[in-house]
């Protein structure tokens, strides 16, 4: 099964919640985790392992051969994402940070000048993570600083990801609700919502059950820092989106605690109230799945 | 004059920041406008306490595939080469575009040997909204329609907006997404200052860095806020060590101040429901500072601009042939 964890808003605990998911999940069963925030990856730090080396992750890349060019200005015309400039004199001019590798450019031009070569967008990590006895795969993408364009990357993560087989896979996906978070959750079976008891988070967590519900997938709701304020409309909105599971993770030092010195909590307070959540997350999935 | 507030990693304190900003300056007599340029997860319109928009205007600059079934010969060419993955087969046997996936290039149009069969149809990629907020300052904030690509471009049209009815002494305050993607690159793009915020933790800090190579590539200065800086000070001097380094303007420390969550829970900025607390003391201090630096902006700039050009540099892969 494959189990997304989202939010919407920033910082509201979608990392921590998906590494300790992980590390009890792990404990039974065969997993993989997938961080495809490649704009902010942080679930190896939270797990406190390095990546290894990395392979480079490439789309492709038009080459003009300027000698070929009949400054027909074809190619301008069908880019889309206004990479390719016509200059006064007629000749392509190519800005690589927009290019989306679409291949437009190479399919219209008509006599052949533009050749595929390849950019690379990103890295891709796979590592295998071992706590104690508790072992798991961990896929980890990182998107090349200064480069834009990030559903590419992150499909080609999720291809990685689910290429191996495994009893669960577990997606980490970035903030926010635009088409890279929803190429990381489309298929999932199931999403938990992590969000925030502030007007912030209740707006975001209402565009992320949005979402989840165009691509018909259940959602669960985790309320992280329970007790900063009101939850009632984040209670109304999850009954409008037919949210039938609500968990809260209180307001507490002890998360705060272990973020800071880079241990889960289900690690480093095995007992604790906040540990016994992300159990009680388990065995509600399992009962259901 | 613009100032984009940027951090890499998501809920550090950008709006907070932000907002506080705007705040401060404006009383001090600046003319302000503020963009939220987070449009998929746009909230600093909620610590503001705007309720209603006053204006609002639809924003569409992609198009989505769709393949004409009776035209259709299923030869499976568009499939293959989709660059974004977005043709499948549904259970019946026809070829049908995934919304979220497609990003609008024509490639499957110019690989497709049947003449129109595959057609576009434009589609909404969200909204740009103004407003008033009872600061007395406009705020102009986007929101993406959930799930459509190209947030990028939302945001330099709502720069834009702000341009136009922009003073030549006003200052925009760019409040930008986290990450660093296409929205984030459209934020921090023209602006003339970066104020980078973070908190002492591994994952902050690694964010940090990226976010900070980010603006070496558009040659802007830099200066620094450490957010919660108490909850881990060994950390939080590594991170000073950081700054030095790269010289890069620490504008000063928030300490761990439970005032913060519970003035946004409220919708308030922290300044002003807990004027006092010790957050917005050194959020009050921090815009004292950054009005200082716009007083002696050329010097202030020239010491805090990168040393040296860092240009972004693609990494290509010539053809084979």
């Amino acid at each position: 099964m494959i189990i997304s964890v989202s939010g919407g808003k920033g910082g509201t605990g979608k990392s921590t919640v998906a590494v300790n998911l992980a590390i009890e999940l792990a404990r039974e069963y065969n997993l993989r985790l997938g961080d495809l925030d490649i704009e902010a990856p942080n679930d190896h730090i939270l797990l406190g392992i390095d990546l290894n080396e990395g392979e480079p992750i490439k789309i492709m890349y038009p080459y003009i051969k300027y000698e070929g060019c009949i400054k027909c200005g074809v190619c301008g015309k069908v880019c889309d994402t206004g990479a390719l400039l016509i200059s006064k004199e007629g000749l392509p001019l190519l800005l690589p940070r927009l290019c989306s590798g679409c291949r437009a450019c190479y399919l219209a031009c008509p006599t052949k000048t533009i050749l595929e070569g390849e950019r690379v967008v990103g890295y891709l990590y796979e590592n295998n993570v071992s706590i104690g006895d508790i072992k798991f795969d961990l896929v980890t993408g990182v998107l090349r600083e200064g480069e834009e364009h990030t559903p590419p990357v992150v499909r080609i993560v999720k291809d990685r990801l689910l290429s191996k087989y495994s009893d669960i896979y577990l997606i980490d996906t970035s903030a926010g609700t635009a088409n890279h978070v929803s190429i990381a959750i489309d298929k999932s079976d199931l999403l938990i919502a992590v969000t925030e008891p502030t007007p912030l988070g209740l707006h975001d967590l209402e565009m992320i059950l949005e979402v989840a519900c165009e691509l018909n997938i259940v959602s669960w709701v985790v309320i992280n820092r329970y007790g900063i304020g009101s939850v009632d409309k984040h209670l109304e909105l999850a009954k409008k989106y037919k949210v039938n599971k609500i968990y809260k993770i209180p307001y507490s030092m002890a998360i705060v605690e272990s973020y800071i010195k880079g241990v889960p909590i289900v690690i480093y307070s095995k007992n604790s109230r906040e540990s016994m959540i992300f159990r009680d997350i388990i065995r509600d999935i399992l009962e259901v799945y | 004059m613009e100032i984009s507030i940027a951090s890499g990693k998501g809920g550090v304190g950008k709006s907070t920041l932000s907002a506080s900003l705007a705040i401060i300056l404006n009383k001090l007599g600046r003319n302000i406008i503020a963009v939220d340029a987070d449009a998929d997860a746009p909230n600093l319109h909620l610590i503001l306490g705007v309720l209603r928009w006053e204006k609002e205007t639809s924003f569409s600059d992609t198009k989505v595939a769709e393949i004409i079934d009776e035209k259709c010969i299923r030869c499976g060419e568009c499939m293959k080469i989709c660059p974004h993955g977005a043709i499948y087969i549904d259970d019946s046997g026809r070829y049908r575009v995934n919304q979220v996936y497609c990003e609008g290039c024509i490639t499957c149009r110019l690989i497709c040997p049947v003449k129109n069969a595959i057609k576009y149809n434009k589609v909404e990629t969200g909204i740009i909204r103004e407003a008033f907020t009872e600061y007395g300052f406009p705020i102009i904030s986007a929101r993406l329609r959930p799930g459509r690509p190209n947030s990028g471009k939302i945001v330099t049209e709502e720069k834009e907006k702000a341009r136009n009815i922009a003073d030549k002494d006003t200052i925009i305050i760019i409040d930008s997404a986290a990450g660093i993607g296409c929205q984030v690159i459209s934020s921090l793009a023209g602006s003339n200052m970066v104020i980078l915020i973070t908190e002492p933790t591994p994952a902050g800090f690694s964010d940090l860095k990226r976010i900070h190579k980010l603006t070496r590539h558009f040659m802007q200065p830099v200066a620094l806020v450490i957010n919660k800086y108490d909850l881990n000070p060994g950390y939080t001097d590594e991170i000073i060590k950081y700054a030095e380094e790269w010289n890069i303007d620490l504008l000063g420390l928030v300490p761990y101040d439970d005032s913060i969550p519970y003035s946004m829970a409220r919708m308030k900025p922290v300044i002003i429901e807990y004027p006092n607390s010790k957050a917005s003391k050194s959020l009050i201090e921090i815009s004292y500072k950054v009005n200082d630096i716009l007083n002696k902006w050329s010097r202030w700039m020239i010491e805090h601009r990168p040393k040296r050009p860092e240009p972004y540099k693609p990494i290509l892969i010539k053809p084979s042939t």
